[in-house]
């Protein structure tokens, strides 16, 4: 038996989302339809980043004529429990967080009682009215102040204010530095950032039969959220229903558990009223996660060729006030210690990196992850190294990386890497770019027509589809790996396929029925996609760390190949012949050679689901229903270059983007447009990163990026177009051959942009080793140096 | 102070008609009084452009007006673009350039595009970009729908009687 | 976040909103396109207990001239300016200046005296009031007031506004056909509010300057003119040598401060390298 759809799969086929989604019909949480008695729910959040709540009084705020309730962190503690990430790392603090600050806030932003209304504009004015008095303590907010002996102790059960250290070392680090012909050092500095998805999070819970509690949420990660809210509210998992609709974007930071779906879903299961929350982009700013705030000393020890012969890492990681849930406070902590090796051939090998609690908003997930920064690190000292040996950066780069005829290689911290395409993707960007030309161009002088021009490169891994093993060496021992996915067969012939994702914006309708109809072999448009839902597929780890094409590809392949073994089973018994000899194509199936001997999909399910009159074989179960699970290996690599071109006026230190390639490899591509889409809004994410972003506190904790009209997005003027080829070097690690591509593009844009405007301004022997690269401070770089 | 007002608007065609308190900002009278919940809310600060609606003609932050203030004006929203079987040029093109993910950014961005295009009927790149910095968008990166604007332009143009 | 509750009227003429000022005083806020003020009331940064909107004041919605004077009244949209035959004859600096200011919706809405009124120093329109020798008209019951853009304009969001007064109208000075001007600024992102700008307009007759007026915004409290920048011009041939004492007085009269967007030290530079980027625009046939 054989499928012959060999279609779907690597064709930009159009997204069946957009449709609705452009008539305006789309279905966002705060879109739904709400009863005519929900109610809704202000938060009310602190100004001080550090103080101690000795009184709230809520009297005027409960007088407000449709103010139904005002609860505080004590009301609260005996709804939920504290929550806490669970990280099994040895030397990890643990520590739990309160859903409302009950008797100390640890940042700005933290709320301290909530609101309950018959309108979002009543819960505000009730919010408003609730006073608080807070005695305000010391502050700490600096990465480096943190572990000052003086420094005051943000959490009580986080001696030293240090989360978590890990260390590592391969026995010849010594070795290597001693032989090195030159040490490379080089501290690099990032900006602290946060995703801002245009959607505001939110949740709508309705209590509702026979589920105690449907619970509408804009969450990434629908089943660790039903798990967690049974967990922490102390009810039944299986009287919880959590729905996902459209989700505007999350990015990251919709995977995280958030106080305020503890608190929704607590009240609406007390009040036994719907209940709504939806966030403002005030509290966005000031209470989503936040991510990036590092700090990375790199010293590299290489020979007169520029070889790296050992690297040591010293990473620093802002955890923020709290160790958010699920991964912790320590992913940018693990994760930068362990990828910043990427494409190289790094063998011998040394980090520690620490964790650091400070009195600021939770750090967790943000598109990248650590990448950004640990390849911004890595990817400068490249730069560094061919500076320092007046070797082309390029060239510095192709000679250390792993050759594609030396894969697979584990890299030195146990990481696989089975395919790849380091060498050829950056050949090709650079011939894209014409980086030769480019290089040429610039022996003439940087400085042309008033503005500095240079090119930077990243070439990178990027890590995807983790599997449970790959969390676990992380100290995630309770985040699963594994997705799940149901075919089921109707018994018209059309195809439902149920996956344990969630998508917010990927494409996941159109990308998971291309998979779903080659490997079932079904007409495309037989196929529909249904996800987001607990009530609808099995468990699942959900949609994250750009994981979904991994896991949730990986698994519908499996449970398509069990659906079209059954309907081969049945078809061949219906027609008179072997399973083997069964082909499958295009929602029809034939007896290998003979055409003519078909039937449909409809035909073989009528039989599945007796409804005709022709018998099942032998020991066949009803329905076409089959269901797999795919875990895949500890992660799955995809790799990428980036080369940007930038012009920085020397006057007034702005950046022009003047020319952007990437070459991406992730594996067997399903779709290209869509691939190209995650790619290019990757880049521009990173382009504020690199140039525009940042969330600033001031030393006493306070916000001073409370709107977006402080904290910067790129627009449409601040970037360019893009130049993008794919090379496909598909996993041989993983079902279906895919790898992950949700993040490249953020984590290739930020080093390659800061590497382009460290090169244009090399000539003035600058350092360029922190972001954003803002007008003003590259003027100043510019102005010190004499330029 | 909470006391509601009468308020009267045409929006996408008909004429409706509410009481509203004076507060009420005309983007939550559209999604949650007329039930019109193509046009969202990003941040109610005035930069994201997910709220834009077209006010007398013209592209409008429905975060930045009260309904009353803008009492007896002509408004159209997302909702009234295309027809029941047919999707506007504009959407079949951002459609086709895979000019959307997520989607929330979209109907602001739809919307611009029609008054740049009725303002502007050949607009070069630059022109299409200052015109789409009304809007922000966190998924796409721009580059498609800065394409799907131009191709709009172009079938708009076929389309439009010599 | 939503605003707080207030009551709200509409009334149709200037005599009926003067009066409405008069009955409310310091509890009214005048409403005019509403792009700075409403962003402020969601975020219950302004509370006011009265909105008194002009919107429906029609007779405030005229550009005309009048002597030696363009006046612009206080519901014209900076889009209609911007696009206004009138305005691009007689105050090209005004037309240059539109495009930069806040986005195309907001164009569309917000009007040029409100963002007078509102006084953002990072605002472009203020500086533009400066170079242009403005007079504000105020109007209350009392009556009318002219207020020279220089004396208006006290500190951030700060004018000379009194409780009963609106901004009726602002009244520039016509260009000369033969004057040149400019509008510079750098911003740190294309939605970004700019971290520092100058506006200019200067007049030659011979190849020597016999008229600059320059006003620089985002790098102080306020929207300021550059007087000492402006003498290095006048009298001379605009040449590489006045420039730079131009350039050199321009940074050395200014008193920016920093802020997360830009330090003073930036911005003091900025003033210098957009002020001789205007000039030496004005410079291109
Ligand atoms: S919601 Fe109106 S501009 Fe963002
Ligand atoms: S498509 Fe998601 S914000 Fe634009």
């Amino acid at each position: 038996m054989s499928s012959d759809t060999q279609g779907a799969v690597g064709q930009s086929v159009l997204r069946r989302e957009d449709e609705y989604l452009l008539r305006g019909q789309g279905r966002f949480v705060d879109d739904l339809p709400t009863p005519l008695n929900t109610l809704h729910l202000a938060f009310v959040l602190s100004p001080y980043a550090h103080a101690r709540i000795s009184e709230i009084d809520a009297s005027e705020a409960l007088a407000l004529d449709g103010v139904v309730d005002v609860l505080t962190g004590a009301d609260l503690a005996a709804m939920v429990k504290p929550i806490a990430a669970q990280i099994e790392l040895p030397g990890y603090s643990f520590n739990t967080r309160d859903v409302l600050a009950a008797d100390e806030v640890r940042f700005a932003g933290e709320a301290v009682a909530v609101v309950v209304a018959e309108s979002q504009y009543l819960a505000e004015d009730g919010a408003e009215l609730v006073q608080v008095d807070y005695e305000p303590l010391p502050v700490v907010t600096d990465i480096a102040e943190a572990t000052d002996p003086a420094a005051p102790q943000v959490n009580p059960t986080v001696p030293g204010n240090v989360y978590f250290e890990g260390r590592f070392a391969t026995e010849g680090v010594a070795a290597g530095f001693e032989a090195a012909a030159h040490v490379i050092a080089e501290d690099f500095n990032s900006n602290r950032v946060t995703a801002v998805p245009i959607e505001p999070r939110g949740c709508l819970a309705v209590p509702e039969q026979p589920a105690n509690l449907v619970f509408y949420s804009s969450t990434q990660i629908h089943h660790l959220l039903r798990t967690a809210l049974a967990e922490f509210l102390d009810v039944a998992e299986s009287t919880l229903r959590v729905v996902v609709p459209d989700v505007g974007g999350g990015f990251g930071i919709k995977a995280a558990l958030y106080p305020e779906e503890f608190v929704c879903a607590a009240l609406a299961l007390r009040l036994r009223r719907p209940v709504k929350w939806i966030q403002d982009r005030y509290g966005a700013l000031l209470t989503d996660v936040h991510a990036r705030d590092n700090h990375y000393r790199v010293e590299a020890a290489i020979d007169d060729d520029g070889i790296v012969l050992a690297l040591r890492a010293e990473i620093r990681t802002n955890g923020g006030a709290y160790s958010a849930l699920p991964f912790g406070c320590t992913l940018e902590t693990t994760g930068g210690a362990r990828m910043i090796v990427g494409p190289y051939r790094i063998t011998e090998y040394e980090y520690t990196a620490t964790a650091v609690a400070t009195h600021t908003a939770p750090v967790l997930a943000y598109r990248g992850v650590a990448q950004p920064v640990c390849f911004m690190a890595i990817e400068g000292i490249m730069d560094r190294i061919a500076r320092r040996l007046g070797l082309d950066p390029a060239e510095v780069r192709l000679r250390n990386m792993v050759p594609t005829a030396e894969l697979p290689w584990t890299n030195i911290v146990g990481v696989r890497y089975d395919t790849g395409s380091f060498v050829e993707s950056l050949e090709l960007a650079m011939e894209m770019a014409g980086y030769d030309e480019f290089r040429a161009s610039q022996a003439q002088g940087r400085l042309v027509d008033g503005k500095y021009r240079g090119i930077g490169i990243c070439s990178f891994t990027e890590v995807s589809g983790t599997g449970a093993p790959g969390w676990r060496a992380r100290g995630l021992t309770r985040l699963p790996g594994f997705d799940s996915g149901t075919v089921k067969v109707e018994p018209t012939g059309k195809v439902t396929a149920f996956v344990s994702h969630a998508h917010s914006g990927q494409g996941h309708f159109t990308t998971f029925a291309q998979v779903v109809a080659d490997a079932l072999g079904a007409q495309l448009e037989d196929v529909t996609v249904v996800e987001g839902d607990t009530a609808a597929g099995p468990y699942g780890t959900n949609t994250f760390a750009s994981r979904s094409a991994v896991t949730g590809g990986g698994a519908l392949i499996r449970a398509s190949e069990k659906a079209r073994l059954k309907l081969a089973r049945i078809a061949a018994f219906m027609l008179e012949s072997t399973p083997e000899d069964i082909v499958v194509s295009d929602g029809r199936m034939h007896v290998a050679g003979v055409p003519s001997r078909a039937l449909s999909f409809q035909e073989v399910a009528e039989t599945a689901y007796a409804m005709n009159t022709s018998d099942l074989p032998e020991g066949e179960s009803f329905g076409v229903e089959e269901t797999d699970f795919y875990d895949p290996p500890l992660v799955t690599m995809a790799n990428a270059t980036h080369i940007a071109q930038v012009a920085v006026d020397a006057a007034d230190g702005t950046v022009d983007i003047e020319g952007y390639v990437v070459v991406h490899d992730c594996g067997r591509v399903i779709n290209p447009m869509i691939v190209d889409g995650q790619v290019m809004g990757g880049v521009a994410q990173g382009i504020g990163e690199a140039l525009m972003e940042e969330f600033v506190y001031d030393p006493d904790g306070g916000v001073r990026t409370a709107t977006l009209m402080d904290y910067l997005l790129p627009s449409s003027v601040d970037v360019p177009n893009y130049q993008i080829a794919h090379i496909e070097s598909p996993s041989i690690d993983t079902v279906g051959g895919f790898k992950g591509v949700g993040e490249g593009g953020l984590i290739g844009a930020v080093a390659a942009l800061v590497n382009a405007v460290a090169d244009a301004l090399s000539d003035l022997g600058v350092n360029v080793n922190t972001k954003p690269l803002r007008p003003a401070l590259l003027s100043r770089l510019i102005r010190e140096a004499g330029g | 102070m909470n006391d509601e007002v009468r308020v009267t608007v045409t929006v996408n065609g008909r004429r409706r008609e509410a009481r509203v308190e004076p507060r009420r900002l005309l983007v939550d009278f559209l999604r949650h009084d007329l039930g019109l919940t193509g046009t969202h809310i990003g941040c109610e600060q005035g930069v994201c452009g997910a709220c834009t609606v077209l006010l007398d003609g013209r592209t409008a932050r429905s975060c930045l007006h009260f309904a009353v203030a803008v009492d007896g004006s002509d408004i159209r929203t997302v909702e009234d673009l295309a027809s029941l079987d047919e999707l506007h040029p504009i959407q079949e093109m951002f459609h086709r350039k895979h000019a959307l993910q997520c989607g929330f950014c979209t109907p602001g961005f739809l919307l611009t595009t029609v008054e740049l295009l009725e303002r502007t009927a050949e607009p070069d790149e630059g022109a299409i970009r200052e015109a789409l910095m009304n809007n922000v968008c966190r998924c796409t990166g721009y580059a498609n729908i800065v394409d799907a604007v131009a191709e709009a332009a172009v079938e708009l143009r076929r389309r439009k009687p010599a | 976040m939503k605003p707080a509750p207030f009551s709200f009227v509409a009334p149709e003429s200037l005599d009926e909103v003067v009066q409405a000022l008069a009955e409310h005083g310091d509890d009214a806020q005048i409403l005019a396109g509403g792009q700075s003020l409403v962003p402020l009331m969601n975020l219950r940064l302004a509370r006011p207990e009265v909105v008194v909107s002009i919107n429906r004041c029609h007779e405030l919605d005229y550009i005309r001239l009048v002597d030696d004077r363009l006046v612009v009244g206080a519901l014209v949209r900076q889009i209609d300016a911007e696009t206004s035959p009138l305005v691009q004859a007689e105050c090209p600096l005004l037309a240059k200046a539109l495009p930069h200011v806040g986005l195309p919706a907001t164009r569309n809405r917000g009007t040029v005296c409100g963002s007078l009124a509102h006084c953002d120093p990072l605002a472009e329109l203020p500086a533009v009031a400066l170079a242009l020798d403005a007079e504000l008209v105020l109007t209350s019951a009392a009556g009318e007031r002219r207020v020279p853009a220089d004396d208006f304009f006290l500190t951030e969001m700060t004018t000379c506004i009194e409780p009963g007064e609106v901004v009726a109208a602002v009244a520039l000075a016509r260009q000369d056909p033969s004057e040149r001007s400019a509008l510079h600024e750098v911003s740190n992102g294309g939605h970004a509010f700019p971290v520092g700008g100058v506006a200019l307009r200067w007049a030659t007759v011979d190849g020597v300057c016999t008229m600059a007026r320059i006003a620089a915004f985002g790098v102080g409290s306020v929207a300021q003119r550059l007087g000492d920048a402006e003498k290095a011009l006048v009298g001379s041939d605009l040449g590489p040598e006045a420039i730079a004492a131009a350039v050199a007085a321009a940074r050395a009269e200014v008193n920016p401060t920093g802020d997360i967007h830009a330090d003073a030290d930036y911005r003091r530079h900025l003033v210098g390298v957009l002020l001789e980027r205007g000039l030496l625009e004005g410079e291109a046939p």
